[in-house]
């Protein structure tokens, strides 16, 4: 009878552990928030103002520090990345979708890691442990899998700390996103001589991302009003969401490929591709603004050297799922 | 080769060659760099990037926003990728409406730029955009050629130049889609598996494993393949492309 049990527990562990995350995200967030999060709004603060491509180029320190200093680095560089969303335009909401969205990303990024990592990577994560506190323990076939036998305290905590290696890089990814105009991102790309029909496509899709929420949250909303869920508990009328979502894709995805084509026509009257290169009415200047950028990008290259040097780079190999 | 003390493995028991990893890349780039001069980019009229552009944006919400959260709810399992499967589906139905060489890789390349842009901050690259371009981008660029822009029997016709049957053209969307079915389920194991995640976290390499994740991976990706197919030719005829 125990045996069955722990079966059973088993197999809701492996089917429905990492699926608060994705509730946190569907229920918190909203398809409102992602929209909200990857769209850019124009504003006055430090963030916008600063040159896009000292941004990106922030954004790539960032990764690389949370890449190579010890984990509690990562955990600080999100809280200070999420605190910076509060200087933006509705920044408290944005802070409130960024947070949740964070705390999505380390909850699933603990358990993306947590039950594949072997006791080997364990005791180098943790030389000082003699014992490691065993959570639960799988069935032995759970090993095709790839799960550990043993589920123990001190995997998890591995796990939450690889997740401070990805946390800061999606909130830094994201604040880019949020603060900078497509025609600015479309400047930097010609002004480091990507070709032009690239450079196009990757602002379309910037500007399409948070239109496909648009789209998809208008849908999901109809289905809704034409009676999903009617007349059921209101816990099974919310869950069908995901439903929604998934009867949405298809014609969203004709709706956007059907107006590609007003979009391209309206490119190529434009002279689009008329001429190898294209000129700029606008020149991306270097203020004093960006100096500060650039000394916070300074910053974080001596903090990763210095964290190295006193021994708090990330001296464990990341294994991932 | 080491690096803050992830070592750069080239010698894990039962992984693949660099050498021969290098050769295929290098191979990859010639067949990119034959392209280019024979089609090169400006073969792709603005429309067709408007397409790419679009399904690459949609491959980018599916796979790290709706996907990865539907994903959670299902067993984690090498049969089943919810993530991989939508990008896959999205990348066939572009590559229908588009058909020209080329657009898998493009594709892919800005899927890449837009992932990093979005979620990984340019984490990995260029490793994963050469990687993913050169796998699943060429595979499905090989296809199109194969098919001679015909792909999955859009705009086909018999040899004196008036339609053919549906059912023909049905089959030959099917059998595309099974084919790259079969070859979007090779690069995972044999490239990642089997080399880069020895080369950089120094992961055992178990051919059982790769073996198995091969096999468990073609059923799903073949599905997948025949219903991206299909799709992709009634999205190709409701779009009238």
């Amino acid at each position: 009878m125990n045996n069955l049990v722990d079966q059973i527990i088993s197999w809701v562990i492996v089917l429905y552990g990492s699926a608060v995350p994705a509730l946190f995200v569907i229920f918190l967030v909203g398809i409102t928030g992602l929209r909200e999060i990857t769209r850019y709004e124009s504003g006055n603060t430090f963030l916008y103002k600063l040159n896009p491509v000292i941004k990106l180029v922030l954004t790539i320190v960032v990764m690389t520090v949370a890449a190579t200093t010890i984990w509690w680095i990562g955990a600080i560089l999100t809280l200070i990345l999420l605190l910076s969303y509060l200087t933006l335009n509705e920044g408290v909401r944005k802070f409130g979708y960024a947070f949740f969205l964070t705390l999505s990303t380390i909850l699933g990024g603990t358990w993306s890691i947590a039950p594949y990592t072997p006791p080997s990577i364990l005791q180098l994560a943790f030389p000082n442990v003699k014992q490691f506190t065993v959570i639960w323990t799988f069935p032995s076939y759970f090993q095709v899998m790839g799960y550990e036998q043993q589920l123990t305290l001190e995997a998890l905590i591995y796990g939450l700390q690889t997740a401070f290696r990805v946390a800061p890089v999606l909130l830094s990814a994201l604040l880019f996103i949020t603060t900078t105009t497509g025609s600015d991102i479309f400047r930097m790309f010609t002004k480091i001589k990507i070709p032009i029909a690239i450079t196009f496509s990757v602002l379309v899709g910037i500007r399409m991302i948070p239109r496909i929420f648009e789209l998809l949250d208008t849908s999901v909303k109809m289905q809704y009003i034409r009676g999903l869920g009617y007349g059921k508990p209101r816990i099974i009328s919310s869950l069908l969401i995901v439903y929604a979502i998934f009867e949405a894709i298809i014609p969203t995805m004709v709706y956007l490929f059907r107006g590609a084509k007003n979009l391209a026509i309206s490119a190529d009257t434009r002279g689009f591709r008329a001429y190898p290169s294209r000129t700029s009415l606008v020149e991306l200047k270097f203020t004093s603004l960006d100096y500060y950028g650039l000394m916070i990008i300074v910053a974080l290259i001596i903090l990763a050297i210095v964290a190295n040097l006193l021994g708090f780079g990330r001296t464990i190999p990341y294994v991932g799922a | 080769m080491a690096f803050n003390g992830i070592k750069f493995d080239t010698s894990v028991p039962g992984m693949i060659p660099w050498e021969i990893v290098t050769i295929y890349f290098i191979v990859g780039l010639a067949i990119v760099f034959y392209f280019a001069r024979r089609f090169g980019l400006k073969s792709f009229t603005t429309i067709d990037l408007v397409y790419i552009a679009v399904g690459a944006a949609f491959s980018v919400v599916w796979e790290f926003y709706i996907g990865s959260f539907i994903g959670r709810f299902l067993p984690s399992t090498p049969f089943i990728g919810v993530g991989f499967w939508g990008r896959m589906f999205i990348l066939l139905i572009v590559a229908a409406l588009v058909r020209k060489p080329g657009t898998g890789m493009l594709s892919l390349l800005i899927f890449n730029i837009l992932s990093d842009l979005f979620f990984y901050g340019f984490g990995g690259e260029p490793m994963y955009t050469i990687y993913e371009a050169l796998t699943y981008g060429l595979f499905l660029d090989l296809v199109i050629i194969g098919s001679r822009g015909k792909l999955f029997g859009i705009g086909h016709k018999s040899t004196d130049g008036s339609s053919v049957a549906t059912r023909t053209v049905l089959g030959l969307a099917v059998l595309e889609g099974i084919i790259i079915g079969i070859l979007f389920a090779i690069p995972d194991p044999i490239f990642y598996l089997g080399f880069f995640r020895p080369l950089i976290s120094g992961a055992i390499v178990n051919w059982a494993t790769i073996q198995f994740d091969l096999l468990a991976f073609i059923p799903g990706d073949v599905i997948i393949g025949i219903l991206g197919a299909l799709a992709g030719q009634r999205i190709a005829k409701a779009v009238g492309q």
